[in-house]
Parts: structure tokens; sequence; C-alpha cells
């Protein structure tokens, strides 16, 4: 019997240990993302509030914050998710509910939080973290003249070779359109309301089509973040749509000669979630606030091209430039919120995907499997 | 005669009979101790999630206990136009309650699994009707968006009513209910799930074959080599096995697309133009070569391990006896690894019909298999209800092929060793 509630001692012990009770938890993607992220603000907030944070990684979606709050053994107390899953996640009473003026610092100069964000949040439970872009980006070693514009992108005649698109159909409808001459609106509203008229959406499906049975075109799919640059540098595409960071990462940090084309970018954001219930509710508001503050967001962006969701944060990275992590190169510019880079751009909705992505998944599905 | 004087007593003086029974009753009991944690682990572990799963399929009680009086004015509404005042009236009842207690978001979500569009028809109304005024709420309701002036919408809160619903599994093979109760097709642009359930079969009864013409010999030679040639050949055989998947994804793409190392070899050798190189990757072919290469370990390891146990022997006497070799093989040494090859093929099929990571990465248009389409359910949409029904009938389909196999060839002739 001493014996055994030895054991046991020695047991709790070791899993008090490993899983260290007063840990913020926080689930994100994992690789050079949750690297910038726990180098740019987890580590310099953990440190300001004597509060340990743990990064774990998962592969997205909500399945297994649903399953751990089924099961009653709630373990992670922040989920960084797509805008899509901060609306599915909030009508399902998964994540807490913010009030982004009370709950979130102001900027510097006094703004409340909610006006310094880049745009409105999709739903209540969200706080962003990074503002991404779905650019394009072409190999410059394969191509004679450059592109510069969306059209361009599905223009086979004068840029023959194969292109990269994601998957499914996520942004790739918005560009199809954009690029048959559909006038984009500010922030791709016209697109949108587009979207939802009859016919658009097969308008759109046939533009990817023809480019996929093109004899100077054909697509691969991309389903990994990582296969976009991987696909231009090995010469297996010309041009692929993917996300700016990696493109970045690839040009900048392993000098390949890959270009970004900014022109009609879709600008996407990362979120934070607070989940209802975690383990540590209490001290994973606090990090949470203290992570998403003007400085500490633009602690990131030192390690990856993502913009931070504060406009506040911007000016911290001007003032600070060369802002990368290899001491030389100018950060701002690369960001997709620079001016630059946002002549023409939409704002993923994420609602019209909440809505509608079911059913636009499964016409996405029908029209790849009738490509010839 | 009484008849207790019959029986025959032990020295405690308790009858024989009753004496072997209570111990008896004990070996019983300890035995049924022995297996009661495995079969505790097959409950808990097998039978409980399985149970689950059906359940979850089936129930569709939470969106009949959130719209009462919604389904008690639908009762006579037939569905052939806008329902009348009264259903808008309910529903406007049942909708302000399911906001003010929070929980709306729940029906919204699964409301839009019936018919997308809904969700933000629905999060528009929990907005603006806290404004509404009393009466005439059909004008009020309409006035929000115009998806509730389209009977669609309607029908589909129909759809939901019944407590209990095989809609998923309908659904699962791109059918539907419609108003007049009748089984009908969903819209044509939108049948997917038969192409995936044929293309996913299809997927596996192709790598089975390949992994099974490929094991076959690379098995026969593990068997008949000396040991420390066979040790070796062993070794490369499982050595893939014990690399990541993804990793041995990630070579193929490397080795075989178009600017890959095998095309650019192609092109040195002079076999093909440099520009029309064969595209090997991001299509079906792809698809075969990489899943046939990471489960073909699963077919060689139990034709193996038959192959071993037959005598080199037999082969002997039957050409002895005057067959060909080739009649030797197929008379005396086939039918002798058909256990193996039975092992082999459903091992090498359950596993290559749940398989998605790689298909998907590899598989280019026609990457997506039924198992993608569960984990985006899983994943994505949270519609559990749905993934849990095509998980069952996924599950139901590999049983059928269990049953056709048993049928067949009889699963007492499976051998692992």
């Amino acid at each position: 019997m001493r014996k055994l509630s030895k054991l046991l001692l020695a047991l709790t012990f070791a899993v008090s240990v490993s899983t260290s009770a007063f840990a913020v938890v926080v689930a994100s993607w994992g690789g050079a993302y949750t690297e910038s992220q726990k180098l740019g603000y987890g580590d310099p907030t953990s440190k300001a509030l004597g509060v340990p944070i743990e990064w774990v990684d998962y592969s997205g979606g909500l399945s297994e914050i649903k399953a751990q709050i089924e099961a009653g053994a709630i373990t992670w107390d922040i989920i960084d998710v797509f805008a899509y899953d901060t609306i599915n996640g909030c009508d399902e009473g998964i994540f807490v509910e913010f009030d982004f003026d009370k709950d979130f610092p102001p900027a510097p100069d006094g703004t409340p939080a909610s006006e310094d964000f880049f745009t409105d949040m999709p739903s209540k439970c969200a706080v962003g973290n990074i503002l991404y872009s779905w650019n394009y980006a072409y190999n410059s070693d394969l191509l004679k003249s450059t592109p510069s514009t969306l059209k361009d992108f599905f223009n086979t005649s004068r840029f023959p070779g194969k292109r990269a698109i994601y998957k499914s159909a996520l942004t790739n409808l918005e560009i199809a359109l954009a690029a048959d001459g559909v006038k984009m609106g500010k922030g791709g509203e016209f697109i949108y309301k587009k979207l939802e008229e009859p016919g658009y959406v097969d308008r759109a499906m046939n533009k990817i089509k023809a480019l996929c049975e093109d004899p100077n075109g054909g697509c691969v799919f991309w389903s990994a973040g990582a296969q976009p640059p991987e696909l231009l540098m090995s010469g297996e595409v010309v041009m692929a749509t993917g996300w700016n960071g990696r493109f970045f990462n690839a040009a900048v940090g392993e000098g390949a000669p890959i270009v970004q084309v900014w022109d009609g970018q879709g600008l996407d954001y990362e979120y934070f979630a607070l989940v209802k219930g975690g383990p540590n509710q209490e001290d994973a508001m606090k990090a949470l606030a203290m992570m998403t503050s003007t400085e500490m967001l633009a602690g990131s962006a030192k390690y990856i091209a993502y913009a931070p969701w504060r406009k506040s944060s911007i000016a911290v990275m001007q003032a600070g430039e060369p802002w990368y992590k290899d001491g030389k190169t100018n950060m701002v510019p690369h960001m997709p919120t620079a001016p630059a880079n946002l002549k023409r751009y939409f704002l993923v909705d994420a609602e019209y995907w909440a809505d509608n992505g079911t059913e636009l998944g499964e016409k996405w599905e029908a029209m790849k499997a009738s490509i010839k | 005669m009484s008849s207790e004087t019959g029986k025959i007593l032990t020295t405690d003086g308790i009858p024989l009979e009753e004496s072997l029974k209570q111990s008896e009753k004990k070996n019983k009991i300890k035995a049924f101790l022995l297996v009661a944690p495995l079969l505790l682990f097959l409950i808990i572990t097998y039978m409980i999630p399985i149970g689950d799963m059906f359940s979850r399929s089936i129930d569709d009680k939470m969106v009949t206990n959130m719209l009462p009086k919604t389904y008690k004015a639908m009762e006579n509404w037939d569905g052939k136009e806008l329902p009348p005042e009264e259903v808008f009236e309910a529903f406007y009842l049942d909708y302000k309650i399911l906001v003010k207690n929070k929980t709306a978001g729940k029906l919204q979500t699964q409301l839009n699994y019936e018919k997308n569009g809904f969700k933000s028809v629905l999060k528009k109304l929990a907005r603006k009707q806290k404004k509404f005024e009393e009466g005439n709420y059909k004008e009020q309701i309409m006035k929000v968006h115009k998806r509730w002036r389209n009977v669609e919408y309607w029908r589909a809160i129909k759809r939901r009513a019944p407590s209990y619903t095989y809609s998923k599994y309908l659904k699962g093979i791109d059918m539907y209910s419609n108003e007049d109760g009748k089984i009908v097709q969903v819209s044509e642009d939108r049948r997917i799930h038969r192409i995936l359930w044929i293309r996913t079969v299809e997927v596996a009864f192709f790598v089975t074959l390949f992994c099974f013409l490929m094991a076959y010999p690379i098995a026969h030679l593990l068997a008949t080599l000396p040991m420390k040639y066979s040790n070796l050949l062993m070794i490369c055989v499982l050595l893939p096995f014990w690399t990541s998947l993804l990793v041995r994804t990630a070579s193929w793409m490397i080795l075989l697309q178009q600017q890959g190392i095998v095309n650019d070899f192609f092109v040195w050798i002079g076999l093909v133009a440099d520009d029309n190189r064969p595209e090997m990757m991001y299509n079906k072919t792809g698809t075969y070569v990489a899943m046939t290469q990471i489960l073909l370990p699963f077919m060689v390891l139990p034709l193996y391990s038959v192959m071993k146990t037959i005598s080199p022997s037999l082969m002997r006497a039957g050409k002895s006896l005057g067959a060909t070799p080739a009649t030797a093989f197929f008379k005396v040494y086939f039918p002798l690894t058909i256990p193996g090859i039975g092992a082999g093929c459903l091992l090498v099929f359950i596993l290559a019909i749940g398989y998605y990571i790689t298909p998907a990465l590899v598989g280019g248009a026609s990457g997506t298999l039924i198992s993608n389409q569960i984990a985006y359910h899983m994943k994505s949409t949270l519609d559990w209800s749905f993934a849990s029904a095509m998980g069952l009938m996924l599950l139901t389909g590999v049983l059928v092929i269990y049953w056709i196999y048993n049928k067949l060839v009889g699963v007492d002739n499976i051998k692992l060793g």
C-alpha cells in the first residue's frame, strides 16, 4: 500500500511538472509561424506577467477543442484560428466574447483598441494577431516578361506554363472573378455582392477550369503552405498563389528568384480566440491582452513577413527599421498592408465563406472532377 | 428411499455435483476476469465510439427542441408556397428565446448545414428582431433579408423537424428527401459524394492490386534467399516503413514532378524531349505510386510469413511428379499462399480506403477522397453528424468487402504468420 501511494505521488508530481498547471497553453500552427509568435510576443509577455506560456502545435480546425469540451477536459486556453473558425466557434459557444475596448489596451497615442484594428473583427470572439495575404508570385528565371496584374495570372498566351492554386475554392473564386473583369470595389465588396448573384459562382469556376484545361497553362493544386515556393523553385510551375510570408522567406531568406505580385491580393487575418472554461482563463486573458498590444505585435513581424493587426504597430516598425531579424531588410514594404501593396485588394469575407463554404466546396470538387 | 441418499457426497458433505459446479464457476469467473480487461478495452475503445457515432448521425433532437412552436405551426403547411403568418410568428417567438439564451448560434450552424446561406440571415434576424413590432411577423421577417422570401429556406427548416433522421446518410450519396417526402437527387453541380466514393474504392482497389503484384515476388525472394541476404532485403523493406509518411510523400513529389529527378534523368538519356516531360505527379499516377510504396510493407510481411512456412520440398515433389514449373507453382505453391494474400490484401485495402493526406498532396485535381470530406466536416464545418454518417458508411463498406471475402475465400483462411 505504501509503495502504491508513493508511486501515485510520483506520478502526480510527474504529471504536474510536465503539464505545468499554471501555464497558459496556446495552440497554434507550429513551424516558423509559432516561432515568430513565441519570440515576438510570447516570451516577452511571459516574462512581464510572470506566467509561463506554453505553445502547442495543432493542425487547425475546431474538432480538437470541441472534443476537449465534450469530454470535459479542456487543456487549451487560447487558440490561433482562421476567421471562419472564430465565427463557428463563437456560434457554438466554444469561445469567450470580448468587449474590445475594455479587454484590450489602447494604442500608445490613446486610440481605443477597436479603432486601432485594420478592420472590424468577424465575430465578438476573435482578436486579430496578424494580417496575411493571398497573393501570387512567379519565378523570374522562367518568365521572359514580368507579370504585374491579377489578369496576368490567367494570361497563358503571354505567360505560358503551369500555375499552382489553392486546393479549395477559398480565394480562388474571388481572384477568378476579378481577373475576369468584375470590379473589386473597396475591400472587394463588389466581388462578394456578385458572388451572391446567380451565375457568378459558375463564371468563376469556369474561369479556373479553363485555366486548368488550357494546354499552355494547367494547374497544380497545393494544400500545404510550404508547397507554392517549393513548386516555383523546382520549376514545376511558373506562377503560384500562396501566402506572402512563405514567398518572403523563400525570396529574402533563401535568395530564391521569386517575385511577388500584390495586385488583387486577398487580405486575411489570423486570430486568437479565448476558450470558454479553459484551465487558466484569467491569466490567459491577461496574456492575450498583452500579446496583442502595439509593441508586442510589432515584435512578431521581426521574424515573419505578416503584418500586425494594429495600425499603430506599423509606426513602431517604421521607427525601428531595418526591422527584419537579419538587421538589414526593411520590413514595412513587405507588409501586405504597405500602401504600395494595397492599391487593389479584397478582404477575405469570412462571413460569406461561413455561410456558403460547404455548398461552394461541393461545387468546387465537382468542377475539379470534371477537369480534363 | 429419499433422493438425498442417492447423491454422492464429497468428504465435507456437499453433493459432488454442486461442488463441481462451484469449482467450475470459479474457474469460469477466473477465465472471464483474465479476458475482462481486453473485453472492457474493446467495449470502451471500439463499441462505445461506434455506437456514439451512430446515434450522432441520426439524432436531430437539438433542432426539434429549439423550435417547438415553429414545428407545431408547420404541421399544417404543405411546403408548396411560403408558410402562413402563424409559422412566421411561431418562428419569431422561438428564435427570440434562443437569442435571449445565447443559443441562437447553434441553430444558425445547424440550419446552415441543411441549407447554405442561413447563417448570415439568421444573424441579421437576431440583430433586427429586437426592434420588431407586434403583429404581422411575416412582413417584418421578410423585410430583414430577401432569403426569407425564398420558400427553399422554409422547406429546409421543415426538413429538420423529426427528432431522428437518416437524412445525413442520404446526403452521403447526394440525395435528399424533398417537400413531398420523395427521395431525390441534389442538383447536378453538387453531386460530389458519389464521385468520391467511387474514386476512393477505385484508388484502394488499384493500390491493393499493385501492392500484390509487387509484393509477391519480393516476399518469395525473402522467403527463399539464404538468411544473410534475406535479412538485408528485409531491412530494405522495413526501412521506408519506419520513415514518416509525410517524408515519403514529399520525396515522391521531388522525384516524380515534371521538373523532378526521374524526369530529368529521362531527358538526360534522351528518352523524352525536354519540353514534353510526362506528368507523373499531381494526378492519379502520383497517388498510385506514392500509396503503393507506402503500403507495400503491409503486403510483404503477411505474404512473407506465410511463404516462410511452405516447405520447398513440396514444389520439388510436384515437379518430380511431372509438373512443369508453372503448373507446380499454380497448383501447389500459389494455393498455399492464399491465406497470406488474403491477409495482405485486406490489410492494404482497409488502410488505403481511409487514406487522405497522401492523395491530397500528390493527387492534384483527383486528390480528394471520401476521407478528406470526412476530415473537412470534422474539422471545419463541425458537422459531426454528417462526418459520423459518412464514417459509418465507410465502415459498412469495409465490412461488406470482408463479408464477400469470407464468402469467397473464408476468413479462417487468413494468416498473418
